[in-house]
């Protein structure tokens, strides 16, 4: 680690220690408030218990269940679209008219619907990985070189052959950092459907601590999720260098 | 050149309007039940009551309210804290790991954390909805003053610029497109929170509208919710666009 | 006339403050620099009057835009020092504007060519209601009086580097560095550019200090061409241009006196390449 990476970890270090020196000198007893040790605690015997690792798993169940439906339907509809441009100007403003939905308004029509289950969650995530997975394949497929689509045309390919050989392989690289980025996207919504409507997973888990007036264990799922959050987008970057290399930059983050 | 993009437009609407006639035929043939998926016309006509006469529009100028507030309030702190992280390597280095850390975090999850500090009020909705906003926009502030070019620094230096023309006159103007973009997810996020927190405050606006409507089985006036929603995303788009165009003028 | 010695003129001990037409208007006496262990420059020194327009060649890695960047203030010498006027140069300083190679990252894209001339004004703390009159003038002067209005990104590079140099000249500047400033044009517009910039510093009576790696470039524009050897940066040529002035770019570039001049100095180039 070099010192700069060290830098970043000052403040955090600085805040948790000030939190639990505070915590102690005033022997927190509080509904609202929770020292960093208690967190610590509470996290670890949900751990330990199983709890959380069962809601981390239905969680990322609805998550990526979403995220295949959503996202595979998207780059499908993408490359369509892609390749045949009557189609998408034909389609234009239905998806112009669909595609300002807020995700989270969605979330009464699917309790109609699916009731408190598991596909509440997921048709939701499904609807909004649609999108990146729809626009950024589209996207891809019309920078694909023209060149290539004479070479269809000269040599007569049917269109099955066209996008398995020529279209997919060309527009692999962007589709997956779109999927990288629709993945994250998968994470936030299901959470989030899970804080509101409360069928399961960690968000569900998260919104019973805070009713049962328990802080410590409520700030312990914020953080699991976070870290969730950021093994989720690890391991993307990891299969990303394996599968693709050097073929793509990496997002560069933040400052 | 506009006349064949005028005649797409018409074809698309007309495929659109295709579209709504085969939604009609669909429940009205029971295919799918009324009580999931209602009729375009009984959602219409729960649009123009529910506007007219009923709730829906007090609704919806809660939940724009409350949106806009949080949203504004979010971007001018996001800015400012930014161009404060993002003037000094120095900050933004000791600030890299608490950033780095809420970057992926989903908005959503302060809620629960919110709600047990401050409760299910008002002041929690719109806590929640600041909190959520100010990240995207402070996070494009930063990555805006980090990335002026050098050489712009050293025309600022050749000038004998103060570091507050600087700030004013070069690192700023260059971030505005990173804090365009940054506002506009943070638009999103603004609205999503503001959902959220009416759904689950019940405090009135369009969130705990459309939930209740659900509960009740009232599917055209969810539906009609839903759309409201919909326009409202729609439209911050579009004024953001222009926005964006206007500001954004001299790019090539 | 050639000197190979390591100075054109030996600068007058204890430059005095008040200048009179000979002292000369910046002095580089012994000049070093060192960065993280090499160096990059090493005893340079130059004495430059004003009105002169000096140009400097050598090879890649000769340190030549290190040291106009030296002259800028925007990197102190390790050794030896750098004087304006007999005071040292430790900062930028608006007497002495710099106009950089990649015009297209020195100029604002945000603002048109006029609010770019702007700045220069707004820093010097130009009066308000004189501006606009004054921009005027000196987007006329190079050439952009119809392009007040426009954005950099719709300027081509000839305009762009101009519009750099209306900056440059808005701050009145007694010397102008300039860092291989028609580099990345096309020859046309590079030619265009070198007469007009004779034309600016001598209608001005301005300084220049010009960096180039066009050799015919330099003997054509100066008064003088100082050849730098490489690694580490050394003077290592001074010629003298006695060729007439005003130049053109046909009849001066026939001339035999500049057949000469020109292979002495790619004679010293293939020298110090090959070093």
């Amino acid at each position: 680690m070099t010192a700069l990476d060290m830098r970043g970890a000052v403040i955090p270090l600085a805040l948790i220690a000030v939190a639990e020196l505070w915590a102690r000198a005033v022997d927190l007893q509080s509904d609202s408030l929770a020292a960093p040790s208690a967190i610590f605690m509470a996290g670890a015997k949900a751990l330990a218990s199983g709890e959380m690792l069962a809601a981390t798993g239905e969680t990322l169940v609805c998550a990526l269940g979403g995220l295949a439906i959503g996202f595979v339907l998207g780059a499908f509809t993408g490359i369509l679209l892609g390749i045949f441009r009557a189609l998408d100007h034909l389609s234009e403003v239905t998806f112009e008219l669909l595609r300002p939905i807020p995700s989270v308004a969605l979330i009464p029509v699917a309790m109609l619907i699916f009731g408190f289950g598991y596909w509440t969650e997921t048709s939701i995530v499904a609807f909004t990985t649609f999108w990146p997975g729809f626009l950024l394949t589209r996207a891809a497929v019309r920078g694909v070189e023209p060149r290539l689509f004479e070479v269809v045309r000269s040599l007569e390919m049917n269109l099955p052959d066209t996008i398995r050989k020529i279209v997919v392989p060309a527009v692999l690289p962007r589709m997956f950092v779109a999927l990288r980025l629709a993945a994250g996207i998968s994470l936030i919504v299901a959470v989030t459907v899970e804080i509101t409507a409360n069928p399961v997973g960690m968000g569900a888990r998260m919104m019973s601590a805070s009713q049962a007036l328990r802080p410590d264990l409520t700030f312990a799922y914020l953080l699991w999720i976070g870290v969730v959050g950021w093994s989720l987008n690890a391991v993307m970057e990891f299969v990303q260098k394996r599968l693709l290399g050097p073929a793509v930059p990496l997002p560069r983050s933040g400052a | 050149m506009i006349l064949q993009r005028l005649l797409w437009l018409a074809a698309s609407t007309a495929v659109f309007a295709a579209l709504v006639v085969i939604w009609h035929l669909v429940v009205e043939n029971g295919l799918i039940n009324r009580v999931f998926l209602p009729t375009p016309v009984s959602t219409w006509e729960a649009l123009y009551a529910g506007i007219l006469h009923g709730s829906l529009l007090g609704a919806w100028g809660e939940t724009v309210r409350r949106m806009i507030y949080g949203w504004l309030f979010a971007s001018l702190l996001g800015v400012v804290l930014g161009a404060l992280i993002g003037m000094s390597a120095q900050a933004r280095a000791y600030m890299s790991g608490i950033l780095e850390f809420i970057r992926p975090l989903p908005a959503s999850a302060v809620v629960p954390v919110a709600i047990v500090l401050l409760g299910l009020t008002e002041y929690m909705v719109l806590a929640v909805i600041a909190f959520g906003a100010v990240w995207p926009t402070l996070l494009a502030t930063v990555h805006g003053f980090a990335s002026v070019e050098p050489r712009l620094y050293e025309v600022g230096q050749s000038l004998r610029m103060s570091r507050w023309d600087v700030v004013r006159k070069i690192s700023l103007p260059n971030s505005v497109p990173d804090i365009l973009s940054g506002m506009r997810i943070s638009v999103t996020v603004a609205l999503i929170l503001t959902v959220v927190g009416e759904m689950l405050t019940g405090r009135p606006g369009l969130g705990s509208a459309i939930i209740s409507s659900a509960r009740m089985f009232q599917a055209p006036q969810l539906f009609a919710g839903v759309i409201l929603l919909g326009i409202t995303g729609y439209v911050s788009s579009i004024l953001l666009n222009l926005a964006e165009a206007r500001l954004l003028r001299w790019r090539s | 006339m050639v000197i190979t010695a390591a100075a054109a003129f030996p600068a007058p001990a204890g430059a005095p403050a008040a200048e009179t037409a000979t002292a000369p208007l910046l002095t580089v006496r012994d000049l070093g620099l060192e960065i993280g262990g090499n160096t990059i420059l090493s005893g340079i020194d130059m004495a430059i009057g004003r009105g002169e327009f000096v140009c400097v060649v050598g090879p890649s890695g000769c340190g030549k835009t290190t040291l106009l960047r030296v002259l800028a203030g925007l990197r102190p010498p390790t050794e030896g020092e750098a004087l304006y006027q007999g005071q040292p140069l430790v900062r930028p300083s608006r007497e002495i504007a710099i106009v950089f190679q990649e015009y297209a990252k020195a100029l604002l894209p945000w603002r048109t060519a006029a609010a770019n001339v702007s700045l220069a004004l707004e820093t010097m703390g130009y009066p308000r209601e004189k501006r606009a009159a004054r921009i005027s003038e000196l987007l006329q002067t190079v050439g952009l009086g119809d392009s007040a209005g426009k954005y950099p990104s719709e300027m081509s590079g000839g305009m762009q580097q101009r519009l750099q140099i209306a900056r440059a000249l808005a701050l009145e500047p007694s010397v102008l560095l300039l860092d291989e400033p028609f580099g990345a044009l096309d020859a046309m517009t590079r030619q265009g550019l070198q007469d007009e910039l004779l034309q600016l510093t001598k209608s001005t009576g301005a300084t220049a200090f010009f960096v180039t790696h066009d050799l015919e470039e330099a003997i054509y524009l100066g008064d003088r061409v100082i050849g730098l050897h490489a690694r580490p940066g050394r003077i290592g040529l001074v010629l003298d241009i006695d060729l007439p002035k005003p130049r053109h770019q046909l009849e001066t570039r026939e001339l035999p006196r500049f057949l000469e001049l020109r292979h002495e100095l790619f004679s010293f180039i293939k020298g110090a390449e090959s070093a």
